[in-house]
């Protein structure tokens, strides 16, 4: 193949990951803190494409702003739905809580979903491009807007990390998920660090959401293509695995570009999904996982 | 029959009783109200998820199992008898077998590879190949005609019964009969030995284990049965509807999310609760028709709200009226 | 600081009492053992202690003051910190951040934080050493080291202790209590809940004997030395 399509294909598939690693680290944060398969996650992201929607088209503010306000709107989101619903079925559930809370977030799904349908209606509304136009070198198209998403896709797992790594919000979430009966004797507001917890998952997912507007125009079912992918993403990299689940998804995007460059367009989601379901089978702890960790 | 024998477990004449007044409901309001054919599809759509309920309740309210890609095993029995019909030149009324047989291998193989694993791997597991499924028949038109749509040939006519799609009544009866065989082997499979099985593993595998009892094996049978059944009601679906199209509503997460709400709000371990659940839930989106997706919303606060409020489902109400 | 268990009953439901009208004095600066019989209650008294439980009758004072009822970082706030059984350092986190987690009440301290660090280090020097070091790849009994390091982070004045031993190797079982005598000679008030009867009443200065859910007898430890077999006789 040309050279010049190789580094097109790469630079495509490095877009695409950056956008399902977002996708996939929100996700992948909920499960390891929580213990939730959070099926809803499509809906926070679907949240996030109205909000950059109203922010940037309706209000025509920077795009910036929207990805702000996307953000803060869904961490809000997040906190009010794990404060109001999941605590309530925490509190509920024994042994089943992962089916449990999945079922729960199922529910979630379909209300977000139909009541988005309710108040907006089924129109798709998007924005052409947060930024208009492309950079060619060589033979290679660099379109502008892409830049954009994978630079700010970049720069929130990038923040993520930081915060996670070495705030002490950050560290006690950590802790909290390791052993939370010790960091409740030390006398860290568990409760609190999963609603906090959550809606920075939520936050992951609406900024993804608001990001990828000029690709995925905000309407009701915005959120479902997303969501198959972000499980593919998280479970490719292993449940709970953050540095899993960027791999995973940059992995994912760079298989997609090539595959959609060679294949015909609906099988480069069967063989994905065919990798997701041996990878549960054989691997279930991910591709990503150390090795002997056991799901 | 029955080890844990007290009365109100076994069966008894209040028991019969009850049994037969439902019965005789099923039997006789379709055909009082026969030359009535919105009548006769609600209550075909009603015993259709019903009964798909009390599959699902049998795979997650006794195996434990949670097959978040049930409407793929509906689609391998759709599909199955559909294609064996349209293809091979075969006898409807045997294709519905092969579709059945198709499902029924498939959740064989699925419980093979998967149930070793976590309850909620189980979930992911069998929902991507649900879609692997639907995907293929969507990516192969020359054989399936993919998004185009198969038309389905009806069922031959038997016994002097026009099952033409006429007049629905044939496949009302047709599918009743199908639910009371399915259910009648349901309930004395969770009533007997296979049954009690099913319930240690469920409490506790690790210790059913220790007893010899291999968990892998009982989760299998339970997952096939279920899966050959949900099949046989797929291939019933393929010829009643007549269509049929590999899309998302139809064979994907949201038919699944369907049959899931049913179970659940028939109550999970109660198999009889999904039949009812099917009508209060069919009933309820007809009568509501003209909220539009309001309905839907309502489902899914009576999803969470079972789910946090009333795990049982139905079965926890029934004490207090029947 | 003296910590009082006046009268109390208390359980894990309403209904259902598990101690009955407690009582337990454990003195400033000195080692309080409770001993019992599985069952004796022992898990619930220091759950109530520690405020999980609210007694349905009763006080628990500290330093005169009343404590029952109080949440986590309300009690540490008060000088009273807590062991739980079992393995409790978080695994992934370096032995540096488990103890700074343990000073999550004074984190906006940093100078306070800092101070509590350096005297840590000082105290247990193969802390020091492996301060970089993942803690869950430390051994059993470091592991504990660093718990009971932790502990000390926010300078409590008391410190509740449940099942020291539990799940550690038995050549390690010495060590832990090595350490616990360690904190008593530091001034803490300590507060064991113990199985093994030997050991905590080779390690106490006073001992309670708690059984079905009541004070059964106590003594200063001297009483119990030769008498230990035949307390344990009587459980049997």
């Amino acid at each position: 193949m040309e050279f010049s399509i190789f580094v097109q294909l790469i630079v495509l598939g490095l877009v695409r990951g950056s956008m399902y690693a977002l996708m996939g680290v929100g996700l992948s944060l909920i499960f390891g803190i929580m213990e939730i398969v959070n099926f809803a996650h499509g809906e926070l992201f679907m949240i996030g494409c109205y909000i950059m929607y109203f922010v940037a088209a309706m209000l025509g503010l920077p795009f910036p702003v929207g990805i702000l306000a996307s953000g803060i709107g869904l961490l809000i989101v997040g906190v009010i739905l794990e404060k109001g619903l999941i605590s309530t079925l925490r509190k509920k559930a024994g042994r089943e809580w992962l089916m449990d809370s999945f079922v729960l977030t199922i529910g979630l799904m379909v209300i977000f979903q139909n009541l988005a349908l309710i108040i907006f209606g089924a129109v798709q509304r998007g924005i052409p491009n947060l930024v208009y136009g492309q950079m060619v070198i060589g033979d290679v198209v660099f379109i502008y807007d892409h830049m954009v998403i994978l630079s700010f896709a970049l720069l929130t797992v990038g923040l993520l990390w930081y915060f996670v790594k070495y705030t002490s919000m950050g560290k006690a979430i950590r802790a909290t998920s390791q052993h939370s009966e010790a960091a409740q004797t030390l006398g860290i507001d568990v409760s609190r660090m999963y609603s906090i917890a959550f809606g920075i998952g939520a936050a992951l997912a609406g900024i993804a959401g608001a990001l990828l507007i000029t690709l995925f125009p905000a309407n009701p079912n915005a959120g479902m293509g997303p969501v198959l992918k972000s499980f593919v993403v998280v479970i490719l990299g292993g449940l709970g695995n953050i540095k899993g689940a960027i791999a995973a998804g940059i992995f994912v995007g760079l298989l997609e570009a090539f595959a959609v460059f060679f294949l015909a367009g609906g099988w480069q989601n069967v063989i994905v999904f065919s990798i997701v379901i041996a990878v549960l089978v054989f691997k279930p702890a991910g591709l990503f996982a150390p090795a002997g960790e056991r799901p | 029959m029955n080890l844990l024998g007290s009365p109100q477990r076994g069966m008894n004449t209040f028991r019969y009783i009850k049994v037969a007044l439902v019965l005789a409901f099923l039997i006789a309001v379709p055909w009082l109200w026969r030359d009535n054919r919105f009548i006769t599809t609600v209550f075909i759509s009603a015993l259709m998820f019903g009964i798909w309920g009390v599959m699902y309740d049998l795979q997650i309210g006794y195996g434990g199992l949670i097959n978040f890609g049930f409407a793929g095993f509906i689609c391998a029995g759709a599909y199955g008898s559909a294609l064996s019909a349209h293809h091979y030149e075969i006898d409807p009324w045997f294709c519905m077998l092969i579709g059945a047989s198709a499902s029924g291998v498939l959740g064989f193989l699925t419980g093979v590879v998967t149930l070793r694993l976590r309850g909620i791997f189980v979930g992911l597991a069998t929902w991507f190949l649900a879609e692997v499924l639907r995907l293929t028949i969507s990516n192969t038109p020359g054989y399936t005609r993919g998004m185009l749509g198969l038309a389905v040939k009806p069922l031959p006519d038997v016994y002097g019964l026009d099952f033409s799609r006429a007049a629905l009544l044939p496949y009302y009866y047709l599918l009743l009969i199908l639910v009371i065989i399915i259910f009648t082997i349901a309930a004395l499979m969770v009533h007997s030995k296979i049954g009690l099985s099913f319930k240690a593993i469920k409490e506790d595998q690790l210790a059913t284990e220790t007893l010899g009892l291999s968990a892998t094996k009982y989760k299998l049978i339970n997952f096939t049965t279920a899966c050959f059944f949900t099949g046989l009601i797929g291939a019933f679906y393929a010829h009643y509807i007549g269509i049929l199209t590999p899309d998302a509503t139809e064979f994907g997460v949201p038919r699944t999310v369907e049959v899931l709400t049913v179970a659940y709000v028939g109550g999970r371990g109660t198999l009889w609760g999904s039949i009812l659940a099917g009508f209060l839930l069919i009933g309820f989106q007809e009568y509501f028709r003209q909220l539009g997706a309001w309905r839907l919303v309502m489902y899914g606060v009576l999803l969470i709200s079972v789910m946090i409020y009333a795990p049982k489902g139905i079965s926890s109400v029934k004490k207090y009226i029947w | 600081m003296t910590l009082e268990v006046d009268n109390v009953t208390s359980g894990y439901v309403k209904e259902v009492s598990i101690l009955r009208d407690v009582n337990v004095v454990a003195k400033e600066g000195a080692l309080t053992g409770i001993i019992g019989p599985n069952g004796a209650g022992k898990s619930t008294l220091l759950k109530t202690i520690y405020g999980y439980l609210r007694p349905t009758q009763g006080d628990v004072l500290h330093h005169g003051k009343s404590i029952k009822g109080l949440k986590p970082d309300q009690m540490l706030g008060q000088g009273i910190a807590h062991l739980i059984q079992g393995h409790s350092v978080f695994p992934a986190m370096t032995v540096e951040e488990n103890l700074e987690l343990g000073g999550w009440i004074i984190k906006h301290d940093r100078t306070a934080l800092d101070r509590a660090l350096a005297e840590v280090y000082e105290h247990y020097p193969i802390l020091k050493n492996k301060r970089r070091m993942v803690a869950g790849a430390m051994s059993g009994g470091e592991q504990r080291t660093l718990e009971i390091a932790r502990l000390t982070m926010t300078q409590p004045r008391t410190i509740l202790i449940d099942e020291p031993s539990v799940g550690l190797m038995p050549k390690l079982v010495d060590t832990v209590y090595e350490e616990i005598v360690k904190l008593k000679e530091l001034g803490y008030t300590i507060l064991i809940v113990d199985q093994k009867v030997h050991k905590a009443v080779d390690v106490a200065d006073y001992i309670y004997v708690l059984r079905l859910g009541q004070n059964s007898h106590h003594g200063p430890k001297e009483e119990f030395v030769d008498t230990i077999e035949d307390i344990i006789k009587e459980w049997i």
